[in-house]
């Protein structure tokens, strides 16, 4: 390759499009160092120095929107509307985990600095997945991500099931990074030595079998993220055992950074094969409906309730990828923006309610409204938008999936969509039953009013406020996905890449 | 580097290959955790060897250097601290799962297997490059700039994520209400209270 001078070489990197990461790892650093001199006595600032630097790489998001080249770092990275949406998506979903866990920290009496480190450092990998579009990046930002996801998920390291689920998540986490990258191997042998996405679709194009084992593979790799079944075995375990506040962030922030990934590394280096990708994520959406939400309705504890919903949720989202169309997409991150309130809004629920009491039986949860209305309400919004009922974001989110749906002709993911729709209706319905109908639960009538004012509830109070609001209002403003069509209709290799008509029926 | 000939490395390509593969089964079926440590490191010198071959000598080198000096002797490190001769416990059906596993992994290695020998390669025709740790150099600072810097980011947290792990914490026997301890990360922190003012003062002040 040719010698560039050193400023041609940094006018053509175009650093200015990850910006939000800068700010990220500037914040991290920043807590680390607080952490390290002042120590303890400040350990209450640190989730406002975190929150305040996901703000403000939030903010550096806007300014990328209209930016016209968006190749950066030689390609390496790109910053086009469709990252930047997932890279927002993410921010948020951290946003809300340090709210949440702030009190949790403090309860479980374990070290806080350390927790937003590597809670931001997962957000950074998360946001660099969503944007990477050259082989070697993807694979890095991947285990930035997964690496941070074990060490949070083993963090209450004195519980053993915190333990278990990180051992279990690291294990077989390493398993399916081995398979994405023997994947990636072959992609890499049968290009001829290229590592960017958008130069591997052509050189593949005509090679047949061997590709389509690099596309399975990739795949395969890509669904440990999503949690598609058959891939989902570690969610169940995982989200039992790990930190709740955790779980949070696994369910949405990883889960979307997933997708990301999906979307780019599909339409830029298997254009030609979209027949087959179609089809196998239709198998994986199908599935993953039906398992998530049958066995959703045996759960006795919520957290693992909550994880094989969220196998069910990742099966509606996957819908949006099996038909490959413009608005299957804008519907995907439309929903994932309504999914990470609602889900949160769960979450945080769940974390209130088992910092008071202890347990996250669903049985305990019996007669909480004549205790604590306001928890109630939360939950119950929640988990009736998880349900898809109007006029909460949820039923919009799921309606314009699967319009999306009809449109592009599969019946079949739209038909299974729907039936598993109406089954989930019964368990989430029966946790708000509970808690409004019967009568109080012997760990509720222990229940005292909540104190907002002690340590690090407040910051619980303002996340159940926010994904609340947004819970209820979200549905209704449609300039939001008309903004998601847009991000659509901006992102290059969307447009370009040949879109093929879905697969009107699914085996 | 002075280049072997044709046949010099054809023939070490093959020995190479028979070591590698003798040495990785030895690390699955030894019965021992110390032979099929030892034999790892063996595999990943024979790999280095292989990448030799490949003209990659900074490779072979880090190849080495890392996981026979590092990797391999932090697992020797692992097995000598936990010391433990776990008896075999008798799994049910073992001969027929063993079967099962034995055909999923040969049907899984004639499909890689075929795929491999049928796949029309590219091959490179450009000149093997004689300064490779320049080269590994000027892609670092180029093309692979971002995930360069980003590793860094995953080493630090990598760092941060093993001393939280490492660190030693107390584990109080009992509770005040008499539970056992730890049940649920969500225990309230006021049970742990009276148990951290037993402790011995040093113990105290690292948390």
């Amino acid at each position: 390759m040719e010698v560039l001078s050193t400023a041609d070489l940094i006018e053509s990197l175009n650093l200015g499009l990850l910006a939000p990461e800068y700010i990220v790892t500037g914040t991290l650093i920043i807590l680390l160092l607080v952490d390290l001199i002042w120590g303890r006595p400040v350990a209450n600032k640190l989730p406002w120095i975190g929150l305040l630097g996901l703000g403000l790489a939030s903010l550096a998001l806007i300014p990328i929107w209209s930016v016209s080249n968006t190749d950066s770092f030689l390609g390496a990275f790109t910053g086009d509307p469709l990252g930047l949406l997932f890279r927002g998506i993410i921010l948020i979903s951290a946003a809300v985990t340090i709210l949440m866990s702030e009190r949790y920290i403090y309860q479980s009496g374990t070290a806080p600095a350390e927790f937003f480190v590597i809670l931001l450092t997962a957000t950074l990998g998360g946001m660099l997945l969503s944007g990477s579009s050259e082989m070697v990046m993807i694979f890095v930002a991947l285990e930035t991500l997964s690496i941070a996801s074990y060490l949070l998920s083993g963090y209450t390291k004195l519980d053993v099931r915190s333990n278990e689920a990180a051992l279990k998540y690291l294990l077989l986490g390493a398993a399916s990074s081995a398979i994405f990258l023997y994947g990636m191997s072959l992609l890499y042998g049968l290009s001829g030595g290229e590592t960017k996405l958008t130069e591997i679709a052509p050189k593949i194009a005509t090679m047949g079998f061997p590709s389509i084992l690099a596309l399975v593979l990739v795949i395969a790799g890509i669904s440990f993220k999503l949690a598609a079944v058959p891939f989902h075995q570690w969610t169940p375990d995982v989200y039992q055992g790990a930190p709740t506040p955790v779980v949070g962030f696994l369910s949405v922030g990883s889960k979307a950074a997933g997708f990301a990934l999906a979307i780019r590394f599909m339409t830029s280096a298997f254009p030609d094969f979209a027949t087959q990708w179609h089809t196998i994520f239709a198998v994986l959406g199908i599935l993953s409906m039906i398992l998530g939400n049958v066995v959703a309705i045996a759960q006795t504890s919520m957290k693992r309730m909550l994880a094989y919903s969220s196998i069910a949720q990742a099966g509606y989202v996957m819908i949006g990828l099996a038909i490959g169309t413009p608005d299957g997409y804008a519907s995907m991150i439309y929903y994932m923006l309504i999914y990470l309130f609602m889900n949160m809004g769960a979450f945080l629920g769940v974390v209130l309610f088992g910092l008071k009491t202890g347990t996250d039986e669903i049985s305990a949860y019996a007669g909480l409204y004549q205790k604590d209305p306001f928890l109630t309400l939360c939950l119950s919004l929640c988990l009736f938008s998880l349900a898809g009922f109007p006029p909460l974001a949820g039923f919009f989110g799921k309606l314009y999936l699967f319009w999306a749906g009809i449109q592009a002709g599969a019946y079949t993911l739209v038909f299974v969509g729907l039936v598993t729709s109406v089954a989930s209706i019964y368990y989430y319905v029966r946790v708000v039953k509970l808690m409004v109908v019967k009568e109080p639960s012997e760990v509720v009538q222990k229940y005292t009013p909540t104190d907002w004012t002690l340590p690090g509830m407040r910051s619980l109070q303002i996340g159940l406020v926010f994904t609340l609001v947004n819970t209820v209002a979200l549905g209704l403003a449609s300039p939001i996905l008309n903004f998601t069509k847009d991000s659509i209709q901006n992102t290059p290799i969307l447009t370009t890449a040949p879109l093929a008509k879905a697969e009107k029926n699914a085996p | 580097m002075p280049s072997l000939g044709t046949g010099v490395q054809f023939v070490s390509f093959f020995i190479l290959s028979a070591l590698i593969i003798g040495a990785s089964l030895g690390v699955v079926l030894a019965p021992n955790m110390l032979y099929a440590a030892f034999l790892l490191g063996f595999t990943f010198i024979c790999l280095s060897g292989i990448y030799l071959l490949l003209n990659a000598d900074f490779v072979a080198a880090a190849q080495i250097l890392i996981y026979v000096g590092a990797v391999n002797v932090l697992i020797l490190f692992a097995i000598m601290l936990v010391n433990r001769q776990a008896p075999e416990t008798p799994v049910p059906l073992k001969k027929i799962r063993d079967g099962i596993g034995g055909i999923v992994c040969f049907g899984l290695f004639s499909l890689i297997a075929t795929t491999v020998v049928r796949t029309p390669w590219p091959y490179s025709t450009e000149a093997p490059v004689t300064n490779t740790t320049l080269k590994i150099g000027e892609q670092f600072f180029t093309n692979y700039l971002l995930p360069f810097e980003v590793s860094s980011v995953l080493l630090l947290m990598a760092l941060v994520g093993a001393i939280m792990l490492a660190r030693r914490e107390f584990v109080p026997d009992q509770t005040v209400t008499g539970d056992e301890p730890l049940v649920l990360p969500e225990r309230s922190r006021e049970d742990l209270e009276p148990a951290l003012k037993k402790l011995p003062v040093s113990t105290a002040s690292e948390e």
